[in-house]
Parts: structure tokens; C-alpha cells; sequence
């Protein structure tokens, strides 16, 4: 079969660094992949070559079967990426920027349907009308879930989703996930929310100085093994 | 295509909520349309002006007559009656004054000697020459390049360092596409508003329409486009918005201000102009010569220039019109090689900076500008020019009365040859100009196109 | 306190690479229009020293000749380079370097740079002057504009507020580091200056008035960087980041330095307008012909001139009077011309000095328009100055001219077909201009001096006062 999401041997030098040393992955479609690993371990940049933002040193990244760094628009129509802290246009409303972001990636809504895409995000009624400038993280956040879900990509990137989220809003975004993968979505998590990989996580990878030192699917674990898993690999 | 004009909607959309901008386009306009009003009525102010001179002349004529009721000698008339030179401007001219300011537009002239006449000047206000003219051109060459700075020096980087770039760029949206759009809104604001700040301000000075509109247009077309190409160029270094302001406004200060002065001082080095003083002192010296020197030795040398007035009457008396106005006439020819030479060098200094207007686009617009509009120094050496001939008609008319001793009559006065002159159009140089503009908007466009080659970094 | 915090930023600054090369090409192109604008101005000097010695020597050297010829062969009045016009060039590029004096008429005077030079003048000359009014205010624009928004952004603000220092000593503080470095770009060329002026002494006016002109031009700049810097600081402080506080003062500068200059000079010139040469040649012709009330035409004035020297001579005619007539009526004609002239000229001036106060008025929104005609002032270059050689240049071709006229009634009936012999020209003083003194020249300046030291006055104590009330 062929993965919605693979890395064959793919590795990223920096001078003077090394950021990623030879990564293989593969994920098929429906399952949530979550990225384990301490600041600076290579998470981001693996996001970022599959977002295909950083071109690769060697290997090759790929996205519906297709290589990033040769094909980077069409791979960018596949996926649909929310960073840790989502930005937006701040002059223009929730509606404003999910409608020029979906028109980018080539989708024409009515207001009705962008405004069920930021109901079923979690974003209040209130708010998809008022401008982003004036929202909370949180918010902008469910804008960013919003633009991802309209885009109807096979495959999510998500950093850090959650972080910075109160425990009501993470735990509906949790939901969410689940939804969407149950919808045949393979969603790619970079996150240190050991508890938050196990319970969305089909799968969870343990990344240590650039390279993935451990891959093991949640079911076969519980959290404090998890946990114990985790600190083996960051203090050894 | 559709990317495109989304983006291109969007940037409107970002344009209208950036208050500052949208007031710094309305005061671009304001100042613009002040431009206008201040240079044309300038203009209109010297058109008054010149249109009063005939009647100057004629209550002066007026007060000749009751003077000498009756037939006078016409040395007498020629010693005391001036009449103007005038130099009229072009409809253009309100667009871009040049240096009809610090020139006189008009000369009083006599039967006198002519080199100490040419050089007066007008009533200037020195301060206000130095402070210069708030004319259309100044909005073009000054302000324009200000206002693509103003809009241009976040251009990438204000989606960079706000945190949008890498959601816009997980978008199957390639980023040249990104500054195309950005850039293609940018460039129809601004050429929107250089062409048609230019188009209300040849419509308001009523020019008349020929090639000269296209020239026009297509010399502050290029201008703006040059400035969007260094915009695009610092835009693609990728560096933060502050940073780019401080290059932005480096590079306005170097093609402006430094190489402009730089060149002054090289010009002025390079292309000496014999000192003007020069020529009044010698002409002077000639002059109050011709008392001191014998008639017959004078009249010689009229003669040898005048062979049609040799075989009239001999001067024995001791003081004969003829006589003073042929060494006035030998004043002049003496200070002529100096005049030509200080003619020649003002030609050459303005052309050695027209010809190095490639080192700065401004300085290559500005003296395209003022060539078009005929007011530039060549346009008054040309008066000059124009005024010498007048004055050689001058003497044509007078010398059959001094040498034949005709009495000069009350209708005469009618028949005195009048002169005007309206200031050429250097389609020429305006043309050059051109060719030099878009020797920079080559180059910049192409160091951007290579800069953009690099990609574009999202955070 | 407020020491440490200078000692600080001084500190920071020279480790700043990007301000070291900044300063140092500014102090570079300051240190070169010094050079260059002395050598420009030395040789200026010397060509109008040369052409006056010319022309007074023709004068002296003339043959015999009737005083009338030697009225009308005249002289010229070359106006001599300003002191410290190599600092600041002011007015010289658009006022005449050389005016021709002779009888019965004022000419202009002629053949300014401006009129020798292509447009290529227009864009400004890069003098001194030019340097330090506006492109050292960019540079500490470039400098100061993240006094307070980079500490914000950087977070240490909090910090520095909680060790105990008030946001006012802070900003003295950072004012004090950046004047310092200030005076370490602008320094060293004004110590070039005054050693140029010392070393050139001698030759020029009086050294001691010139050493007092550089002392206050130095001083009055010392004024303007520090409103500059003032301006700056409070603005960062006054913004929440540095791209915000860097966009208002670069505007703020633009507006200053560029556009109101021009739009108060052009919008003065428009509401007073003043007459054209041709109109004010009319108008004095017309009022020394037909007398200043229009009632007392010359012949009439002449006519009795003559009657009343028949009368104090007790003779009947013309021929047994011990003066020349045509003499004393030239006399009588020179001089109430000049009255004439003087009126239209003081009136010419006048309009002119309403056309400038626009300018000068928009000293006290635009420090920029203080310190420019304080400064050209200072340097001898500004319009009170070129006035005030005017005035001296007709003064001379008065006295000149009425002297003359003397010499000729001096020679009695028929003077005309004599001649006065060539020792009498020589004992004729040639023109000198004496330049007018500091004392002088400040008494000119009081307006843009009191607008500047409001400006600092205003900076320095009610705006830095209302840091303290401002939130962090």
C-alpha cells in the first residue's frame, strides 16, 4: 500500500549541526502519529520539511505518495498544518481570514458553511464576526482547527496543538482529532503532552537528538509506562 | 490565476486597514494636488507678469514722446528707451519650475552694449530659492519614492514577524506568487497615483496633447518602477521590517541626497566655468576705452564689421551717437570670446550631469522633467541666445538712423522690432532620461528576480 | 543613577556594529564637507579678493577724465565669503556674487552659483551644516528610536523599574549615553573646523569674532541634538514597539527636514507677493522723474536748483557762477533717487522678510527650521547678511557717485570740456566690506534661538515629567 505520510532516510544538516539524522516513518491513512521529544530534539524541523519550508540534505520526504521538496504546491493541497501559536490577520475577522485561507487552497465557501467550519472548530458565535485582534490564543486556535478542517486534507501537521489551551478547550480538540481520523485523516502531533499523545495517539515516536530512538503504538502501553518510556530515553 | 487575484483582494483588504497608509495616500494626494496649484499658478504669476511688460514699455515710450515732441535724434531715443526680452514658459513649465526661478524670465535691454545687460537678474527671494519649489516634479523625484517606501518596508516581513507566514505558505501557494501580488498591488497604487497625479496635472496646465504626455508618463511610470524594484530588492534580503526601513531610507538618502551632491562637487570640478565677472569687468574696460581712444580708429574697426555704413560721413564733431554706440558694439565683440566661453561651460556642466543621471534615477528624472518642460539651464541659454539676436535686431533698426541721420519720429516708436521667445522642448534629453531610467529599473528588477531565486524563510 | 545608565548605553552603543559604521560614515562625510567647503569657499574668496583688487586698481590706474565718465565707468562691489559659509554655505548658491556700481542707477547683483549651476544644485549642496541639520538627526533617529521599545520588547523594562529607577531618570540616563555619542560623530569635525579657522587666520576678519560665531554655531547644534534625542527618546517611550516608534519619527523627520521647509517658504512667497525687477524699476524711475508725490517733476526740481543758485551767488547767469550747475543737479538727482531707491528696496526687503516668517514661525513646530536659519546666521550666510551687503554696496556707489558729483561742481561753467587729472582717482578709497559682528548678527536671531531653547525647554522638563505618570 502506499502512506499518506512517509520519510525515507530523511536528514537535515545545519552547519555546524546536525538536525536530523536519517528519519524513516510511515503512516497510513486514519492513524494519529504523536512526535515525543525535549526542545531543540528535531521535531520541528521534520514538520517544517514535510511542510516542505526547509528543503532536505538527504532523503526524501513525502506527502499522498508524492516527494515535497519536488513538488511542493501539490503536496501543500494534501495537507493542512496548525502551528503552536496560530497567527493571524488581525484587522480582518475570524470569518475574513478562515475565507481567504480556504480560498487559497482552492475552496469557494458560502458564509453559512465557513460559519458551521468555526462552530464545529469551537469558535463562540460571538466572535466569528469580531477581528482576530481581539481573540485569546484559544480562539485563534479553533480559527486555525477551522481553516485545517475546511481544507479537507489528508493529512494534519500539528505542533504543540495543545499547549497554551485550558483543559476544556484541549479536550475538545482531542475530540476533534479523533473525529477526523476517524474519518480516514492521518494526523502527524509534534507535542512534549505525554498524556495527551496516549490518549489521541495511534502511535507514539520518541525523538532524541535528531533521531527517532523509539516507536510504539499506545495501545500496548499505558501512561505511566509511557512516562517511564520517555524519561528512560532523555536521561540515558 | 485565481491565487493571484485572491491575494491581490486580500491586499486591498490589508491596504484599507492600515489607517496610517491610507492617510499617507490621501496626503500624497493632497500634496500632490498642492503641487499642482503652486507650480502652475507660479507660472501663471510669471505669464502676468510678462503681459504687463508691453504696457511698462509704452508708458515709457509715452514719456520719450512728450520728452521729445518733436523728430529726435535717434541716439537720443536709443540711449533711453528699453524695451523687454521676454521668455515665455511652455504650458509644462508649472509642472516642474526648474530653474525658471533663479533665472530672469525677462530682460530689460537697450541700444547699450549688450553684455552688461544680459546678466541681470530678477527680484528673487533668496531664501525661497534655497528652500526651493513645491512643484509637481518635487512630489514625483522627493515623495513618491517615500510613500513606496512607506508601503514596501514590511512587504514579507510584516507576514513574518506578525506569525502568518508559515500558515499562508502550508498553503498550496507558491511564495513568488505571494510578493507578486503583493508587489502588483503595491505598483497600481502607486503608478495610480504617480500617472494620475501627472495626468490632473497636465489636464489643470492644459498641455497640449502630443508625444510629450507619453514621454511624461512613461518617465514617472519608470521612476515608480524603479522604486517598487528596490522595495522588491530589500523585500527579498528577508530581513525584518525595521532593518529594511534603515536600507530603504539609505537608499533614498544615497540616490537623492549623496550622489546628487557628489555629483554637484565633481561637476562643478570638472567643467569650470570661466567666472562671469570676468566678461562684465572686460567688456567694461572696452567700453570706457572707446572714449579715450582716437574716432577714426573706432570707426575702423565698425566699419570692418559694418562695411555697408563705411562710406558715410566722416565725425568731426566731438561727440557723435554713432560713434558711442560703434565702440558699444566693440564692448561686446571684445568680451564675446569670454561670453561664448562662459555660455560654452554652463552647456557643458549641465550636460556632464545629465549624461551621469544613470548614477541616480532621481537626478535622471528630475532633469528629464525639466528638459520636457523647457526649464532647464539650456532653455535659458537659449533665451540668452534669443535675446542676443534681438538685440542685433535692435541695432539693425537703429544704425540706418544713426548712420544716415535720420530724425527718429513718433512713428517709429511703433516700428522698433519686438522680440519673444518661448522655451524649447528637449525631447531629446528628455529621451535620454529615459534610456537611463530604465537602465535602473533593469537592474534593480534583475538583482530582485536573483534575490528572490533564494526561498523564502517563514519565520 | 542616571550615570550608570548613560555609562550603559554608551557602552552598548560603541559595541553596536551597525551604529559604528553608521557614525563613522557620517563623521567621514562631515570631516569632508569640512575639507571640501573650505577649499570651495578659500577659492571663492580668492577669485572675489583677485577680481575686487582688479577692478580697484582699473579704478585707481584711470587717465584724466571728466568726473561724470569716471561716474559712469563706475566700479564693481564683490561680496567677500562669509567666515564660517565653508560650515554652512546658507543662502551663497542663490544670492549674486558681484554688483556693477555706477551712477543713476542700483543693478542688481549678479551671477549666482545657482545661475552657474544646473539642477543638479537643486537637490542641496552637502555641506556641513547640511550634514549635521539632517542626516546626524537620522542617524540618532537610527539610534535612540528602540530606547525604550527594545527593553519593552526584550522584557528588561520591568526589571530595570524594579530595582528602583524611575522612568525619568532612565530616560535622562539614555539621553545623556546617546548625546555622548552624539558628540563623539560631530566632535571631532567642528574640532577640524575651529583648528581650520585657526590655522587661516590672519588673513580674514577679526579671529576672536569668528571663534565667538563657531562657539555658538556649536553650541546651538548641541541644543538641536539634544531635542533631537529628547524627541526620540520619549517617542520610544511613548510606544509599545520599535517598528511603530521608528515609522513616527522617520515620518516626523521627512515632515521636518523635507516637506514643511519648502510648503512654509512657497505658501509665505504666495501670500506676499513681491514686485519684479522690471515693476520696481518702473515705479523708482517713475517717482524720481515726477518726485515722490507725483507733483514735483526733476526739470521743475532742476529749474529751481538753478534759481536758487543765481540767487545765493547774486549773479544773472549761469556762466558767472563758481560752480558747475549740471554738477550740483546731478548731485541734487543722485541724491533724491536714492531716497527713492531706498524706499522700494526697504519695502523689497521687508516683503521678503514676511515671505520668511512663515518659515520662521514654523520654528517652533519644526526644530529643523530653528536651527537652519540660526545656523546660517551664525555663519554670516543668511539674508540679513546678504541685506546688509546690499546695503554697504549702495552706501559705497553713494558716496562714490555723490563724491564725483561734487569733484564736478567743484569745476565750474563748462566743466564739461575739462578733465580732472588721474592723481584724483586715486585718492578715492577703494570699497571694503566689513562683515557685520556676533553682536549683530544675534540680534537677528533671537526668534529661531528662543524657538530652539523652548524646544528643549519643553523636551526636557514637561515632557520627561510625563514619563513618570505614564504605565510601563
Amino acid at each position: 500500500m502506499s502512506y499518506i505520510l512517509e520519510a525515507k532516510d530523511l536528514r537535515k544538516e545545519y552547519p555546524g549541526k546536525l538536525a536530523l539524522r536519517g528519519l524513516n516513518l510511515q503512516l497510513a491513512a486514519g492513524e494519529v502519529f504523536c512526535l515525543l521529544g525535549q526542545n531543540g530534539a528535531g521535531k520541528s524541523t521534520t514538520i517544517n520539511l514535510f511542510l516542505g519550508f526547509i528543503a532536505p540534505t538527504a532523503g526524501a520526504a513525502y506527502i499522498g505518495g508524492l516527494e515535497v521538496a519536488a513538488n511542493a504546491l501539490k503536496t501543500k493541497q494534501y495537507l493542512a498544518y496548525i502551528p503552536e501559536n496560530v497567527l493571524l490577520y488581525p484587522h480582518l475577522t475570524g470569518l475574513e481570514n478562515l475565507a481567504l485561507f480556504s480560498s487559497l487552497a482552492g475552496f469557494r465557501y458560502r458564509e453559512s458553511e465557513l460559519r458551521a467550519y468555526l462552530a464545529q472548530a469551537g469558535l463562540p458565535a460571538e466572535a466569528v464576526a469580531r477581528r482576530v485582534g481581539s481573540y485569546s490564543k484559544g480562539m485563534r486556535q479553533k480559527v486555525g482547527i477551522a481553516i485545517a478542517v475546511a481544507k479537507h486534507a489528508q493529512v494534519l501537521l500539528l505542533d504543540e496543538p495543545t499547549s497554551g489551551l485550558d483543559p476544556k478547550a484541549a479536550n475538545e480538540f482531542s475530540a476533534l482529532l479523533r473525529q477526523l481520523s476517524g474519518q480516514g485523516t492521518a494526523v502527524f502531533m509534534a507535542t512534549h503532552d505525554i498524556f495527551r499523545a496516549k490518549e489521541v495517539g495511534t502511535r507514539v515516536g520518541i525523538m532524541r537528538a535528531g533521531a527517532l530512538v523509539d516507536v510504539r503504538p499506545t495501545a500496548a502501553l499505558n501512561a505511566q509506562e509511557l512516562e517511564q518510556l520517555y524519561l528512560t530515553h532523555m536521561h540515558d | 490565476m485565481r491565487t493571484f487575484s485572491v491575494l491581490f483582494y486580500y491586499e486591498w483588504r490589508h491596504f484599507r486597514a492600515a489607517r496610517g497608509l491610507v492617510l499617507l495616500t490621501g496626503l500624497l494626494l493632497l500634496v500632490g494636488g498642492y503641487g499642482i496649484y503652486y507650480g502652475t499658478t507660479e507660472i501663471g504669476r510669471q505669464r502676468r507678469h510678462l503681459a504687463e511688460l508691453p504696457a511698462l514699455a509704452r508708458r515709457h515710450a509715452a514719456e520719450l514722446q512728450a520728452k521729445f515732441p518733436g523728430p529726435a535724434d535717434a541716439g537720443e531715443i536709443g540711449y533711453y528707451h528699453h524695451t523687454f526680452a521676454v521668455h515665455r514658459p511652455t504650458p509644462w513649465a508649472g509642472l516642474a519650475l526648474g530653474q525658471r526661478d533663479v533665472h530672469p524670465y525677462y530682460l530689460q535691454l537697450r541700444l547699450l552694449g549688450l553684455q552688461g545687460q544680459l546678466y541681470a537678474t530678477e527680484n528673487v527671494n533668496p531664501t525661497k530659492a534655497l528652500s526651493g519649489n513645491f512643484d509637481l516634479a518635487f512630489v514625483l523625484v522627493y515623495l513618491l519614492p517615500l510613500y513606496v517606501i512607506a508601503l514596501c518596508f514590511n512587504l514579507l516581513s510584516e507576514e513574518r514577524e506578525q506569525g502568518i507566514l508559515p500558515l499562508l505558505l502550508a498553503q498550496p501557494v507558491r511564495a513568488g506568487q505571494l510578493v507578486a501580488a503583493k508587489l502588483a498591488f503595491r505598483g497600481a497604487l502607486v503608478l495610480g497615483l504617480a500617472l494620475g497625479l501627472s495626468a490632473a496635472g497636465l489636464a489643470w496646465a492644459r498641455v497640449p496633447l502630443d508625444g510629450r504626455v507619453a514621454l511624461w508618463l512613461a518617465l514617472v511610470g519608470l521612476y515608480g518602477g524603479f522604486w517598487l524594484g528596490v522595495g522588491l530588492l530589500v523585500a527579498a534580503w528577508q530581513r525584518s521590517s525595521s532593518f529594511n526601513a534603515v536600507v530603504l531610507l539609505g537608499a533614498w538618502l544615497l540616490l537623492l541626497v549623496l550622489v546628487p551632491g557628489l555629483l554637484n562637487v565633481y561637476v562643478a570640478a570638472a567643467r569650470p566655468v570661466p567666472q562671469g565677472l570676468a566678461l562684465t569687468v572686460q567688456q567694461r574696460e572696452a567700453i570706457h576705452g572707446g572714449w579715450d581712444r582716437p574716432k577714426s580708429e573706432t570707426m575702423a574697426r565698425f566699419y570692418a564689421a559694418y562695411p555697408q555704413w563705411r562710406d558715410t560721413a566722416a565725425i568731426r564733431e566731438r561727440f557723435a551717437w554713432r560713434w558711442y554706440y560703434a565702440f558699444q558694439y566693440l564692448g561686446d565683440q571684445s568680451a564675446a570670446p569670454l561670453a561664448g566661453a562662459y555660455a560654452g561651460g554652463l552647456r557643458q556642466r549641465h550636460a556632464l550631469g545629465a549624461g551621469l543621471g544613470w548614477l541616480s534615477p532621481a537626478v535622471a528624472l528630475q532633469t528629464s522633467l525639466h528638459a520636457l518642460a523647457g526649464t532647464d539651464l539650456p532653455a535659458h541659454l537659449a533665451f540668452q541666445h534669443s535675446a542676443t539676436r534681438y538685440h542685433d535686431a535692435l541695432r539693425a533698426f537703429y544704425y540706418p538712423f544713426l548712420f544716415r541721420q535720420v530724425p527718429f519720429t513718433h512713428a517709429d516708436y511703433a516700428r522698433l522690432p519686438r522680440h519673444t521667445f518661448t522655451s524649447p522642448t528637449d525631447t531629446g534629453g528628455a529621451r535620454a532620461g529615459l534610456w537611463q531610467l530604465l537602465l535602473g529599473v533593469g537592474a534593480v528588477g534583475a538583482a530582485g528576480g536573483l534575490a528572490l531565486r533564494r526561498p523564502i524563510r517563514p519565520r | 543613577m542616571v550615570t550608570s545608565i548613560a555609562q550603559k548605553e554608551f557602552v552598548s552603543i560603541r559595541r553596536d556594529r551597525r551604529f559604528v559604521v553608521l557614525g563613522a560614515l557620517v563623521l567621514a562625510l562631515l570631516l569632508a564637507a569640512t575639507l571640501v567647503g573650505r577649499r570651495a569657499a578659500a577659492a571663492a574668496q580668492q577669485a572675489r579678493a583677485a577680481a575686487q583688487h582688479m577692478v580697484n586698481e582699473q579704478f585707481r590706474h584711470q587717465p584724466g577724465r571728466h568726473p561724470h565718465r569716471v561716474a559712469h565707468y563706475g566700479s564693481f562691489a564683490f561680496r567677500p565669503v562669509a567666515g564660517l559659509g565653508f560650515l554652512d554655505a546658507g543662502l551663497n548658491a542663490y544670492t549674486g556674487t558681484a554688483v556693477y556700481l555706477e551712477a543713476h542707477q542700483q543693478n542688481s547683483v549678479n551671477f549666482s552659483p545657482a545661475q552657474q549651476a544646473g539642477a543638479l544644485l537643486r537637490f542641496g549642496e552637502l555641506t556641513v551644516a547640511f550634514v549635521l541639520q539632517t542626516l546626524v538627526p537620522l542617524l540618532l533617529i537610527f539610534l535612540c528610536f528602540g530606547a525604550f521599545t527594545e527593553e519593552r520588547e526584550a522584557g528588561t523594562l520591568p526589571l530595570l523599574l524594579s530595582q528602583g529607577v524611575t522612568m525619568r531618570q532612565l530616560a535622562w540616563g539614555k539621553i545623556v549615553g546617546y548625546g555622548r555619542a552624539a558628540a563623539l560623530v560631530v566632535g571631532p569635525a567642528l574640532a577640524l573646523a575651529a583648528w581650520l579657522l585657526a590655522a587661516g587666520a590672519g588673513a580674514g576678519a577679526g579671529p576672536l569674532a569668528l571663534a565667538g560665531r563657531l562657539a555658538m554655531f556649536a553650541l546651538s547644534y548641541a541644543v538641536y541634538f539634544f531635542v533631537v534625542i529628547a524627541g526620540a527618546v520619549l517617542v520610544s517611550a511613548g510606544q509599545r514597539h520599535s517598528r511603530t516608534a521608528l515609522v513616527l519619527l522617520l515620518g516626523a523627520w521627512m515632515v521636518g527636514c523635507l516637506v514643511l521647509p519648502k510648503a512654509t517658504a512657497n505658501l509665505g512667497a504666495a501670500l506676499h507677493p513681491g514686485p519684479t525687477k522690471a515693476q520696481l524699476d518702473a515705479a523708482v524711475h517713475e517717482q524720481a522723474q515726477h518726485g515722490l508725490n507725483g507733483h514735483d517733476p526733476q526739470d521743475r526740481r532742476a529749474a529751481a536748483l538753478k534759481d536758487s543758485l543765481l540767487r545765493r551767488y547774486g549773479v544773472a547767469t549761469e556762466k558767472e557762477l563758481p560752480v558747475s550747475v549740471a554738477g550740483l543737479t546731478m548731485a541734487a538727482g543722485e541724491a533724491y533717487s536714492s531716497r527713492v531707491y531706498q524706499r522700494h528696496f526697504a519695502a523689497l526687503t521687508r516683503t521678503y522678510e514676511r515671505q520668511n516668517a512663515l518659515s520662521a514661525w514654523a520654528g517652533l513646530l519644526n526644530p529643523y527650521q530653528a536651527i537652519r536659519p540660526l545656523s546660517m546666521g551664525l555663519a554670516g550666510s543668511d539674508f540679513a547678511h546678504y541685506v546688509h551687503f546690499q546695503q554697504a554696496a549702495e552706501a559705497y556707489r553713494y558716496q562714490l557717485v555723490q563724491r564725483l558729483n561734487a569733484l564736478q561742481a567743484g569745476m565750474g561753467y563748462g566743466d564739461k570740456e575739462r578733465r580732472l587729472g588721474a592723481a584724483t582717482w586715486r585718492a578715492i578709497p577703494p570699497f571694503a566690506y566689513q562683515a557685520p559682528g556676533l553682536g549683530w548678527a544675534l540680534g537677528h536671531l533671537l526668534g529661531p534661538a528662543l524657538a530652539l531653547l523652548l524646544w528643549a525647554g519643553a523636551l526636557g522638563w514637561l515632557g520627561l515629567r510625563r514619563l513618570d505618570k505614564m504605565k510601563m
